[in-house]
């Protein structure tokens, strides 16, 4: 069977690798990225907002804690000037409602809510932000440290720590980087809105099962460069 | 014959003050950038005496302004500014003495381009008459039309006629209210009302408006005056009356409203074109009613596309404004940019703001321990001192030395030592 061109990833998409885990993200749907400290959760949010910026979206990055390093962003890849940073000063309730404004503005690829340590978020803002983020295109991602039971989230995936990457023998000389692993903690079958199925085919049908990835329990280990 | 007067102030920011007080003596003003406004001086004297007087009613106006300028009346504007440049202050050069006036002046006056300039001075030519006494033909031959036009500005022949500048036009509306507006929802009609009116002016122009004020006089005689800066210039008379609600409702005025005034400033926007490859953006109308409604949930220095600073102080940044019109110019610190498709996956630094103070124990120069409001532990490894410093010339020299521990609990952090002080500045994730 001809395949069409247009559906075809570029050159150097890697399904199982980070390609294909960035892919996972639903349009049109709230997903969430949990995880303890440095457990490359924020490295993997940061890898995702390269690939969008360098493909011409606009995101928009709502940061709970303030804790956004631009040069990180820079070094990742990101287009600083297609990102819209909302800094929170810390106060939650400020970061769910600056979410809620951003995901109803049409035209945003990429929603980030970082609330790390502020989080998780308590369920109706939960419940409002689905609601608000639906039936668009807009990729809304929760990034906290711990997932909350009965969060209506189609997509959670869990980050955890595997080692560190040091350079040099005894005595060390500098931090290289970190492996982390990350996994899909749940995965909801309607993961999918009609119009991002050029990016995430593979969730199509019985959702992440049916079509060659194992869905819930998957796991991709990552190393993290400095 | 036409006559020509000459402004020049040496500070170019006082240049619009210059062309106030020139329009206000000539209808035809020209705007020639470097502190100088030339002014037709012809058919004048009728209002202002001879041109002594109008050359000296001119200094003495801009210096009432607050502008200190000197005055050249000529007949070509090359003549005019050498008259303002180099004479007394005031200067009038007599009618057909403008050839004769120039011959000592320097050839810096005609502001050659280098390349010109120095050829012109090999050949030895260092005022104006040589130049002009030079052969026509052969200055063609070796400078091309270009250099027939600076011969004819040295001889005082200057054909150009004067390109007229017109302040900006003001979009401004107001209306007196006869019985007093008490309550705020009047008052938001009302400027509704003039702000459509002033939008459909500035649409019939071509133009559209970065900021918007209103002015409302208070029963008391106190005034309430307020602005609204749209994330794009707009002209959608709904855009900006629901954001005129917006800011009113916020900060209302205060007495009963006896008369409004609604103006904006004009920009000229080009039209873009819109691309069918480009994925979308948001539309300048939603944006504009988000941005604005965020700047009032997280405050207007809170919100903004990030932006790295040219230097290597930890977490130098600003926050540019957002869209940005350097929207993919690289604005990125140099060699920092990757092609995301090859590189390899980047560690991100989570930062601390402001950087928690900490109490570290050290063991033979290394720290072994680290206790602070955000994290506490033992350290289990440990790279450093990464020395960091800069702007040691300055006033606002900085050093520091920089640590990446890993806790017992795993935690990869940052830490420095400023020379006094100990600090967590942030944590990988």
């Amino acid at each position: 069977m001809a395949i069409p061109i247009e559906s075809s990833p570029p050159p150097g998409w890697e399904r199982e690798g980070i390609d294909g885990l960035l892919g996972l993200f639903p349009p049109g749907r709230l997903s969430e990225i949990v995880g303890p400290r440095s457990s490359g959760g924020s490295s993997l949010l940061l890898a995702l907002i390269a690939r969008i910026t360098a493909s011409g979206g606009q995101v928009a990055f709502v940061d709970g804690m303030d804790a956004l390093d631009p040069a990180s962003a820079a070094a990742a890849g990101a287009d600083l000037s297609a990102l819209l940073w909302v800094k929170c000063g810390g106060r939650l309730r400020v970061a769910l409602s600056a979410a809620d404004l951003l995901v109803r503005c049409p035209g945003f690829a990429l929603v980030v809510l970082d609330l790390d340590e502020l989080g998780p978020m308590p369920p109706s803002a939960h419940v409002r932000l689905q609601r608000a983020v639906e039936g668009g295109d807009t990729i809304l991602i929760a990034r906290s440290a711990r997932h909350r039971e009965g969060s209506p989230a189609s997509l959670v995936l869990a980050a955890r720590r595997l080692a560190p990457r040091w350079m040099g023998l005894r005595p060390l000389t500098r931090l290289a980087g970190l492996r982390s692993e990350i996994s899909i903690f749940r995965a909801r079958p309607h993961t999918l809105s009609p119009r991002g199925r050029g990016q995430g085919e593979g969730l199509k049908g019985e959702g992440l099962k049916g079509e060659g990835l194992k869905g819930e329990g998957r796991r991709w280990t990552l190393d993290w460069t400095l | 014959m036409t006559r020509i007067a000459c402004l020049l102030t040496p500070s170019d920011p006082a240049r619009p003050t210059l062309l106030r007080v020139a329009l206000a003596h000539s209808p035809r003003v020209e705007d020639a950038g470097a502190g100088r406004v030339y002014l037709d001086a012809s058919g004048l004297e009728g209002l202002f005496g001879d041109e002594p007087r109008l050359a000296a009613r001119l200094r003495a106006a801009a210096a009432a302004a607050g502008v200190e300028s000197s005055v050249g009346i000529a007949e070509s504007r090359i003549a005019a500014l050498a008259a303002a440049r180099l004479g007394p202050g005031v200067l009038v050069v007599e009618p057909g003495g403008d050839a004769a006036y120039l011959a000592p002046a320097p050839l810096s006056l005609l502001d050659l381009p280098e390349a010109t300039a120095t050829r012109l001075s090999r050949w030895g030519l260092r005022t104006l008459g040589e130049l002009a006494a030079l052969p026509t033909a052969g200055l063609f031959e070796r400078l091309g039309g270009d250099g027939v036009r600076l011969q004819r500005l040295a001889r005082g022949e200057d054909p150009r006629p004067l390109v007229s500048w017109r302040p900006a036009p003001l979009f401004e509306e107001s209306a007196a209210c006869e019985w007093g507006l008490e309550t705020l929802e009047p008052v938001v009609e009302r400027l509704r009302e003039l702000a459509a009116r002033v939008c459909a002016r500035l649409g019939a122009a071509g133009l559209a408006a970065d900021c918007f004020e209103w002015t409302c006089r208070l029963g008391d005689g106190r005034v309430h005056e307020g602005a609204l800066t749209p994330a794009v210039p707009i002209t959608d008379a709904d855009s900006v009356g629901g954001l005129l609600r917006l800011a009113l409702e916020a900060r209302p005025p205060r007495g009963v409203v006896q008369a409004l005034t609604f103006r904006a400033r004009p920009v000229r926007v080009a039209p873009a074109q819109e691309s069918l490859t480009d994925r979308s953006r948001p539309a300048p109308r939603r944006l504009t009613a988000t941005l604005n409604r965020l700047v009032a949930l997280v405050g207007a220095d809170a919100i903004g596309a990030p932006a790295l600073l040219d230097t290597h102080r930890p977490d130098a940044i600003a926050l540019a404004p957002y869209p940005s019109p350097l929207r993919g110019e690289g604005r990125v610190r140099g060699g920092d940019r990757r092609d995301t498709r090859d590189a390899s996956p980047t560690l991100a630094l989570r930062r601390l703001r402001p950087p928690v103070p900490a109490s570290v124990t050290l063991a033979s120069g290394r720290p072994v321990a680290v206790r602070s409001g955000r994290l506490t532990g033992r350290i289990v490894a440990g790279v450093g001192p990464w020395r960091v410093s800069g702007e040691w010339w300055g006033p606002r020299p900085w050093l520091l030395d920089e640590w990446d521990v890993e806790l017992a609990d795993g935690t990869l952090c940052r830490l420095a030592h400023d020379g006094s002080a100990w600090r967590l500045e942030g944590i990988y994730d």
